[in-house]
């Protein structure tokens, strides 16, 4: 058991999560990587745990789980939400507020 | 124990106020106004309760044998909950008249606030990563929903998405940074990372600086400095007006209360490392925040942007207090003050406005609006020069000190800079008292409108300038000295007992 090991697939997974939310535009998919991303932090948290042989870190990422619960009950509300009024969940399609200097 | 249920007694309440009203919401018999009238007297019990309890309570650990030092109550704290609580307070009662105007209000916006004030309170308690992260969960995610209230605009759905995805993605980074921290230091107590990096100097210092570096992108972005800030302007225009001044004048305040306390005890080993970064997210921080604000043509996009300028003053300062700089910290305490202070006048006027007519909002809106409503006029013309720095406000004790703490720890460029933009500042801030002033209107002149939300706006107007010109002569009244000693009263309390 190895905790390095651990460490770099949690590493990959938090990579994976951060470039899909750069990259992808379907707003599921934009919420599955943030998802990604902090359960690769609980993986840290967790390696860490054993690594100190006690039980904090898998505590704080329980903890963390029912913070993400939350999380994903407001986010997916959203979505649902945004898709009864436009009827479609691609995130480039909402562009009332404009980036563009000036707008009104 | 008893002693610590009386000190947890306003975090109580306000939970309390919370849930009171998320069950009353499914009356449908109930008035917003008593909605209101409710939320109000729950927060006014929790700030008295506290006021009472400023002074007296010197670093304590609320319950102790039950969550260990997670809680810590020290007047820096209790300063900062006064604020929180007026900050809502002031809120909901300068926009009494908008919600009665505006037909999605309900009674959970009420319970959402409450929820969100909670979460800033325990915040500014907060002596533990993971409870500051659960606590800016709390707050944050009460203000994501409350961002999207407004449910027949798209707009504000549109600014919640904005907003949840990239405040998701940045409290990513801190929790992340608490892992970091956990695995070098086995503990996320600040004291306990405090004293490990005192007793170990050298073991694996790079790690403590990623996982400290990870952390400050989350509050960099929740404070929406610059290379953070692309939702700041949207989301301040999205969210209705009642919620971009809650997020500009409180939520903003609450952030600062748990950086001021991580950047005193856990940077202190560190300084020379994060006082370079700060100094360059400050500098980039005022020019892009100024670039922004000047570029704006709607009144609510030109605060967000000046809202980015203000967070750039307070960086500088941040970037001082690890070169030496004595009265940096206070300067941070009392600018937060200030901030708060005009920037909820000024917001508040323009929700008071929007609220009896749909559209006025740009620039142009304002042509002559002395003519029409001169006292309202004049009450903004004190907060764009409080907001701008003149003397005789506030805003100009505050950015004073903020100066004085960049030239004594020898950041003379900073300092300079900080200058400029303020005198670059001034642009936006009178091109609107020079529209108001210097324009015919057809409109009628109307009379002025008495009640509590032009009330409220008279006293937030009044203590700016008492704030700037006030003495402590009058007894009872806390003049701008008071405010200073509170200030370093309040971090002295920090630095008091680090482990």
């Amino acid at each position: 058991m190895n905790p390095d090991n651990f460490l770099y697939l949690s590493i990959i997974l938090f990579a994976i999560g951060l470039i899909g939310i750069i990259s992808r535009k379907n707003l599921f998919v934009i919420y599955m990587s943030i998802e990604l991303m902090l359960s690769s932090v609980n993986l840290v948290l967790a390696t860490f745990s054993r690594v100190h042989s006690e039980h904090d870190g898998a505590v704080i990422a329980l903890l963390m789980i029912a913070v993400i619960a939350a999380e994903a009950a407001i986010f997916l509300a959203l979505i649902v939400y945004l898709y009864k009024n436009t009827k479609t969940i691609d995130s480039e399609a909402f562009t009332q507020l404009s980036h563009k200097r000036g707008a009104k | 124990m008893i002693e610590d249920i009386l000190l947890a007694l306003p975090l109580a309440i306000v939970v309390l106020g919370a849930i009171v009203l998320m069950l009353i919401s499914h009356f449908p018999t109930v008035s917003l106004k008593k909605y209101n009238l409710i939320a109000v007297f729950f927060l006014v019990c929790a700030f008295i309760l506290k006021l009472t309890q400023l002074d007296d309570s010197n670093h304590i650990y609320l319950f102790e044998p039950l969550f260990n030092k997670m809680f810590v109550i020290d007047t820096f704290s209790n300063l900062f909950d006064l604020l929180f609580l007026a900050g809502a307070i002031v809120t909901l009662l300068i926009n009494t008249h908008y919600f009665q105007e505006r037909d999605y209000y309900n009674g959970e916006f009420f319970s959402l606030l409450l929820f969100s004030v909670f979460g800033m309170m325990m915040l500014s308690h907060a002596n533990e990563l993971v409870t500051a992260f659960i606590s800016l969960e709390i707050a944050s995610i009460s203000v994501y929903i409350l961002v999207g209230y407004n449910k027949n605009s798209l707009k504000s759905s549109e600014a919640m998405l904005t907003y949840i995805v990239l405040g998701a993605l940045s409290s990513t980074f801190f929790i992340l940074g608490t892992a970091l921290i956990y695995g070098v230091v086995g503990s996320t107590f600040i004291g306990d990372i405090y004293s490990f990096i005192q007793n170990n100097p050298t073991k694996e210092i790079t790690m403590l600086i990623v996982a400290l570096m990870f952390i400050m992108v989350t509050i960099l972005f929740k404070i929406g400095a610059v290379p953070f800030h692309s939702w700041v302007i949207d989301v301040y225009q999205g969210a209705p007006y009642p919620i971009t001044m809650f997020m500009a004048a409180t939520f903003k305040i609450a952030v600062f209360a748990i950086f001021l306390r991580l950047y005193l005890i856990d940077f202190t080993h560190f300084y020379d490392i994060f006082s370079k970064i700060l100094q360059v997210v400050a500098v980039v921080t005022l020019i892009g925040g100024s670039w922004l604000a000047i570029s704006q043509n709607n009144l609510k996009r030109m605060l967000a942007g000046s809202s980015i300028v203000h967070a750039g003053y307070l960086l500088i300062a941040l970037s001082s207090i690890g070169l030496g700089a004595e009265f940096a910290a206070p300067a941070i305490v009392f600018y937060l003050m200030s901030y708060f202070l005009s920037a909820v006048g000024a917001f508040g006027i323009l929700s008071f406005i929007a609220a009896q007519r749909r559209r006025r909002a740009t620039f142009d809106d304002f042509k002559g609006f002395s003519q029409e409503r001169p006292y309202l006029a004049a009450m903004m013309t004190i907060f764009m020069l409080s907001l701008a720095g003149f003397p005789s406000t506030i805003g100009f004790l505050a950015k004073f000190y903020i100066f004085l703490s960049a030239i004594e720890s020898g950041q003379i460029f900073l300092a300079g800079l900080g200058i400029t933009v303020a005198f670059i500042s001034i642009y936006y801030y009178f091109k609107l008292i020079a529209l108001m002033y210097f324009y015919p209107t057809d409109e009628e002149p109307k009379k002025f409108p008495f009640g509590i939300s032009s009330s409220v706006i008279f006293l937030m107007a009044l203590l700016t300038i008492w704030g700037g010109v006030g003495t402590g002569w009058i007894p009872f009244l806390p003049g701008v000295d008071t405010l200073v000693e509170t200030a370093k009263e309040a971090i002295n309390s920090i630095s008091v007992k680090p482990y």
